[in-house]
């Protein structure tokens, strides 16, 4: 095991290089000058000085040598736009908000929907597994846009219940923008545990440990379960990144001062470094959300333990 | 009585052919596609699906060609009339018909996800059958390359490259895309291919001197024909999804071209005092993407049936 | 308002240069003084800022959000009075101006929050830094009137020793409370030029102490009417009432509490919702048909202009005056842009001093297209062709259709392009790439003089992007910079607006609208809270009734 995790800490290395060297060549490709903000143009002196400062009138392998042993110290470079934060600053400020609201909408995914995936299979093809699997391929298939709107719509404005409309301060000004961001992924744990725990209640070992007398409570909640959240685990991992990543619409809706927001604000304004850093840290959230998934599946599936090397 | 699975099997067969059992009627001969078609039939849920589909096609590929109206002509003495039947879904603040809209941003929107879909399967099937075919070193220099990019994260991969083109258009999101995600296309590709390789009939092949095109080309990946359309409908949400999310934050198409995405993007500004903005391009996406799923599982059903249930 | 770039908002309330907050109202704001209403108990005011701040340090601010909070933490030279728009004293209780020179007589009584004095030796220090080529401030071009100012900030301390340079710029301090400042030419607008967020002066001790976070809110020290209490970056910015400012009891506001919201719909929903009593981020134009009808709504008018430029190189003279005519602003603002906008008649914007007699009324609010027909049929070797560019933020492609049909009537066939925003500005140069006939831009003024407008025009000016080259109009605006009168210097810049828009003008710009700021605001609030045309809002004016 620890062989295989050394393994695939060492493959981050040159993984990382490659998403530096490509997100640094597609920045340095798109057209646009950071230090404009506004129909007015900017004059030469300020130009020339803002390039100088920024270390942007040195060729370009500088730069990409400057930036990559940065990078290995841990120092993302200043952002071209907000002048007084380094990325490194943006990254202690938003990075934790992104990370909370991933975290609860995670937790809602989770607590809504194995119970109503489970609820699904053990009455298969009953009102119950109906009424759950219409649930849950709403959320599947409503965007994320028209949720987090009608949430806001019917709790915070119209109907009053005394949840703010935005922001992320108070408690329950985290309760919203949660569950929008986490209804697609409930929708599609319901689903997946569903599939998993019909196609585990149809194994041999089930029907003989039902055979053997053992309650049917037991059955599932011991065999059944266990056996079945395998592939939840495996697909928790990408899903995580995956709403992590993808939070930037909630956060636009919500105002949340969250990364994804920022990171889409930072493309449209040429802010080479925020970009870089923030695809940078994406990209190791990813990989790290894959180790992690991979290990705990070692964990869970015996099988597949003596297959790793 | 002891039942013979088997025969159990040929008669069914014979029975949704001819009605009845004959003894001694001749057998019919059955492709795989022909089983795999009947055994879709079966499954109700993905016969509605696709025939919601189909509809939903049918309304964005014929809905603007037989539209009397214009759908970008600005009166604005038409605007924001309600569900009638001259304006089936109503109008927009310009006074332009909805209904006209919504089908011609379903154009762009199907579009893109077909487009970037068979694109990424494209790009799939080529790298996926080099790396399984090939294997060895190759393989695996390939499939480590393969991991380093499944670290780019998706989505803001796709805005990266969108930003590099001048305006973004069909042709840009398309190239987005795809670019950002044929890589679990190319792992399926390479899965199945892997697989079938070890099969006897390509040993034989190869043992009678077959060349690798012949054998990639005649036997192989006509078996994965299967996995590869199922997984098309699999992807397509996903594209359609991301398309939408990126012309919503204004990344992506903009209006007054109209995709699903920059329409729902419209819509919000004014859902306050009109809802149906903002509700019309949504559900047209949620039927998509449940139509796809359905289908997706009744297709791979049908054609794999080593997943069904006994 | 949409999110999709914080250029949108800057469009209606860009980045303008500030000058200090006027103590009120802007000129034809709405408000008078307040009608009744007994104060409110809670003096706290909720709202919601635009955009988060790129800095708040004065020599980097550039954008309205930092302008705005760093106008209510500073105390300016000049402030400008919210009628005239002339300067009026604030930490100068009075200056003298001789020929080049510009003399600031400081109050004794400024002070920092830490204690130190404000002095006129602040004012050097924070001027010179501003121009240091090190610091690489936006605006370092405001100061550019100043002798030695612009070699100083061109220095390369690569190359040279800038040292030397920046011992010769024009700015002294005689004694502690007198600022002296030589000028290349005797500027009339200079003082009021100094109303603006550059001209801060910082404070030199956190600023060496703290270096690049100086202005976080445990470090940051300031001199005005309130102080920064909270800075959550991108999520908040709270202000409170700092009792040891010169005029502490004037102010009756005690706290800020403001909510970065960028995008229009989540700052009107949570308007809607109460949660806040003043929207500044702006209303989505899509929404304003129904916000306008409401109490709540805003609207006051600012220093600027929306136009479209025409490439003077591959557009012809008489052609350019057709296109202009032929452009129905009434209707445009009436069904577009819908923000009670002003028909634009001439490149300078309505508000300006002298403006009465800068303009001219060749452009009316309507189109005349039978003047423009005429005028196009005498064109032999008209463009039938043209390319009109615009950036995709919203509302500039519906006024492009609308002008698309306009010129369809002369002819003329226009093909949209809509390109994102960074990029459009690199395509339209200057020199603007070949392919650009037709473009779309506003201009909005960094302070209250025409100058500010009509020199972007001139030959070289880096904000002409028509490749318009007039002599004799940079030789106007050559001599508008030396004529010290003012009556005088309005009869130069009608002279220059003439060749602009004028019946024999050269067209190189069509104006379309002046644009308007748009608010929501409480009743509590809405008749002390006001945005005056540079799209300032002094707070120290605020005052919380009960409503």
């Amino acid at each position: 095991m620890t062989t295989f995790v050394i393994r695939r800490l060492l493959w981050t290395i040159p993984v990382l290089l490659l998403v530096i060297l490509f997100t640094f060549v597609m920045m340095r490709q798109i057209k646009g000058n950071p230090f404009r903000k506004t129909d007015r143009a900017v004059p030469a002196a300020v130009q020339a000085n803002l390039d100088r400062k920024f270390h942007l009138d040195e060729p370009w392998y500088v730069q990409y040598a400057d930036y990559v042993k940065g990078i290995f110290s841990l120092d993302l470079g200043p952002s071209l736009v907000l002048r007084n934060q380094s990325v490194n600053d943006i990254v202690k400020s938003h990075f934790p908000v992104s990370l909370e609201l991933g975290a609860y909408a995670f937790l809602f995914a989770i607590v809504a929907g194995v119970p109503l995936g489970m609820l699904a299979a053990l009455r298969p093809n009953k009102l119950t597994d109906y009424l759950a699997m219409l649930v849950a391929n709403v959320g599947f298939a409503v965007p994320s846009f028209l949720v987090a709107t009608l949430l806001i719509y019917y709790f915070a404005v119209k109907w009053n219940v005394g949840l703010p409309t935005s922001g992320w301060r108070s408690w329950d000004s985290k309760i919203l923008p949660s569950i929008a961001l986490g209804f697609f992924p409930m929708a599609y744990f319901a689903r997946l545990v569903r599939g998993t725990m019909l196609e585990t209640l149809q194994q041999d070992y089930v029907r003989t440990a039902k055979a053997k007398g053992l309650r049917r409570r037991r059955v599932v909640g011991l065999h059944v379960l266990r056996n079945s959240l395998i592939p939840v685990v495996t697909a928790a991992g990408p899903l995580l990144g995956a709403v992590i990543t993808g939070s930037f619409i909630v956060e636009t809706i919500f105002a949340i001062p969250g990364i994804g927001r920022y990171y889409v604000s930072s493309v449209s304004s040429r802010d080479y470094s925020v970009t870089m850093g923030l695809t940078i840290l994406y990209a190791v959230i990813v990989i790290v959300g894959n180790l992690v998934v991979d290990v705990l599946y070692g964990f869970l599936d015996p099988r597949t333990r003596e297959a790793r090397t | 009585m002891v039942v013979n699975p088997q025969q159990e099997e040929l008669r069914k067969r014979v029975l949704t052919r001819s009605g009845r059992v004959d003894a001694g009627a001749p057998i019919r001969q059955t492709s795989l596609w022909r089983d795999a078609w009947y055994r879709y039939r079966a499954n109700r849920a993905a016969v509605i699906a696709g025939g919601l589909f189909l509809l939903l096609v049918v309304y964005v590929v014929f809905g603007p060609i037989l539209s009397p109206y214009d759908p970008y002509a600005v009166d604005f003495s038409q605007a924001y009339q309600p569900i009638s039947w001259s304006h089936p879904l109503g109008t927009d603040q310009y006074g332009r018909d909805l209904f006209t809209r919504a089908a011609l941003g379903g154009r762009i929107s199907i579009g893109i996800g077909f487009a970037a879909t068979i694109a990424i399967m494209g790009i799939g099937i080529v790298y996926g059958s080099i790396s399984g075919f090939v294997g060895g070193r190759l393989d695996n220099g390939m499939m480590r390359f393969l991991d380093a990019l499944y670290g780019l994260p998706y989505l803001p991969f796709a805005i990266i490259v969108t930003q590099l083109f001048q305006t973004v258009n069909f042709y840009v999101m398309v190239i987005a895309l795809t670019i950002a995600s044929w890589f679990t296309a190319a792992r399926v590709v390479r899965g199945q291919i892997i697989s079938l390789k070890e099969n006897d009939y390509v040993r034989a092949a190869r043992a009678v001197g077959a060349r690798w095109y012949r054998i990639l080309g005649r036997h192989l990946l006509p078996n994965t024909l299967g996995v590869l359309i199922v997984f098309v409908f699999l992807e397509l949400p996903g594209v359609i999804l991301g398309e939408a999310f990126l012309s919503f934050i204004g990344l992506g198409i903009n209006p007054p071209k109209a995709s699903w995405g920059s329409l729902a993007q419209d819509g919000r500004d004014v859902y306050l005092a009109h809802p149906t903005m903002i509700l019309i391009p949504s559900v047209a996406i949620a039927w998509l993407i449940l139509c796809a799923f359905f289908i997706a599982d009744g297709l791979r059903d049908a054609l794999d049936p080593r997943t069904r249930e006994t | 308002m949409r999110l999709r770039t914080a250029i949108a908002p800057g469009l209606l309330v860009a980045a303008a240069a500030l000058v200090a907050a006027g103590c009120g109202g802007g000129t034809g704001g709405s408000n008078g003084s307040g009608s009744g209403g007994a104060l409110a108990a809670n003096q706290t005011l909720t709202m919601a800022w635009g955009a988060e701040p790129p800095s708040l340090d004065p020599g980097l601010a550039t954008d309205t959000t930092s302008s705005n909070v760093l106008l209510n933490i500073m105390d300016p030279l000049v402030k400008l009075d919210p009628k005239t728009l002339k300067p009026v004293p604030s930490l100068a209780q009075s200056w003298d101006v001789n020929g080049a020179t510009v003399t600031f007589h400081l109050r004794h009584d400024g002070r920092w929050t830490n204690g130190d004095p404000v002095t006129a030796n602040d004012f050097v220090y924070s001027w010179l830094r501003t121009l240091s080529p090190e610091l690489g401030a936006d605006y370092a071009y405001q100061f550019y009137a100043i002798t030695g100012a612009q070699a100083y900030n061109s220095c390369d301390p690569k190359k040279a020793d800038c040292n030397a340079l920046k011992n010769k710029v024009g700015i002294s301090a005689p004694d502690m409370y007198t600022l002296k400042v030589e000028l290349t030419s005797p500027q009339p607008w200079f003082v009021q030029q100094v109303a603006h967020t550059s001209f801060l002066a910082v404070n030199r001790n956190a600023v060496e102490r703290w270096g690049e976070k100086w202005t976080e809110p445990g470090h940051i020290v300031t001199n005005g009417p309130f102080k920064l209490a909270v800075w959550r970056h991108d999520a908040e910015i709270d202000l409170v009432k700092w009792n040891g400012w010169r005029d502490a009891k004037d102010v009756t506001l005690k706290r800020v509490n403001g909510r970065i919201i960028t995008d229009g719909t989540t700052a009107v929903q949570s308007f809607a919702a109460g949660e806040i009593d003043v929207n500044t981020t702006g209303i989505p134009p899509a929404d304003l048909p129904r916000l306008k009808t409401e109490d709540t709504y805003q609207n006051y008018p600012a220093l600027g202009t929306y136009f479209y430029g025409l490439n003077v190189k591959n557009i012809p003279l008489e052609e350019r005056k057709a296109m202009a005519l032929a452009i129905d602003r009434k209707s445009i603002i009436d069904n577009i842009a819908q923000a009670d906008q002003v028909p634009a008649t001439s490149f300078s914007a309505q508000g300006i001093p002298g403006f009465g007699e800068i303009k001219n009324d060749y452009l009316q609010p309507t189109a005349d297209m039978g003047k423009a027909t005429a005028l196009l049929a005498k064109t032999p070797n008209a463009k039938k062709h043209v390319n009109l560019f615009v950036n995709d933020a919203p509302g500039h492609k519906e006024i492009a259709i609308a002008v698309q049909a306009a010129w369809k009537k002369l002819g003329i066939d226009v093909t949209i392009k809509q390109m994102e925003f960074a990029q459009f500005l690199e395509f339209l140069g200057p020199p603007p790439n070949k392919a650009v006939d037709a473009y779309r831009l506003g201009w909005i003024g960094d302070y209250v003089d025409d100058i500010n407008f009509l020199e972007t025009w001139t030959c070289h000016s880096g904000n002409n992007n028509s490749n318009y080259c007039n002599p004799k109009y940079d030789a106007l605006i050559e001599k508008a910079r030396s004529t010290k009168d003012n009556a005088e210097r309005f009869k130069v810049y009608a002279q220059a607006e003439d060749i602009l828009t004028g019946p024999n003008g050269d067209f190189p710009v069509i104006p379309i609208y002046w644009y308007t700021y748009v608010t929501q605001e409480a009743p509590s609030v809405k008749d002390s809270f006001n945005i005056n045309l540079l799209n300032q809002f002094d707070l120290s004016a605020v005052k919380v009734v009960d409503k």
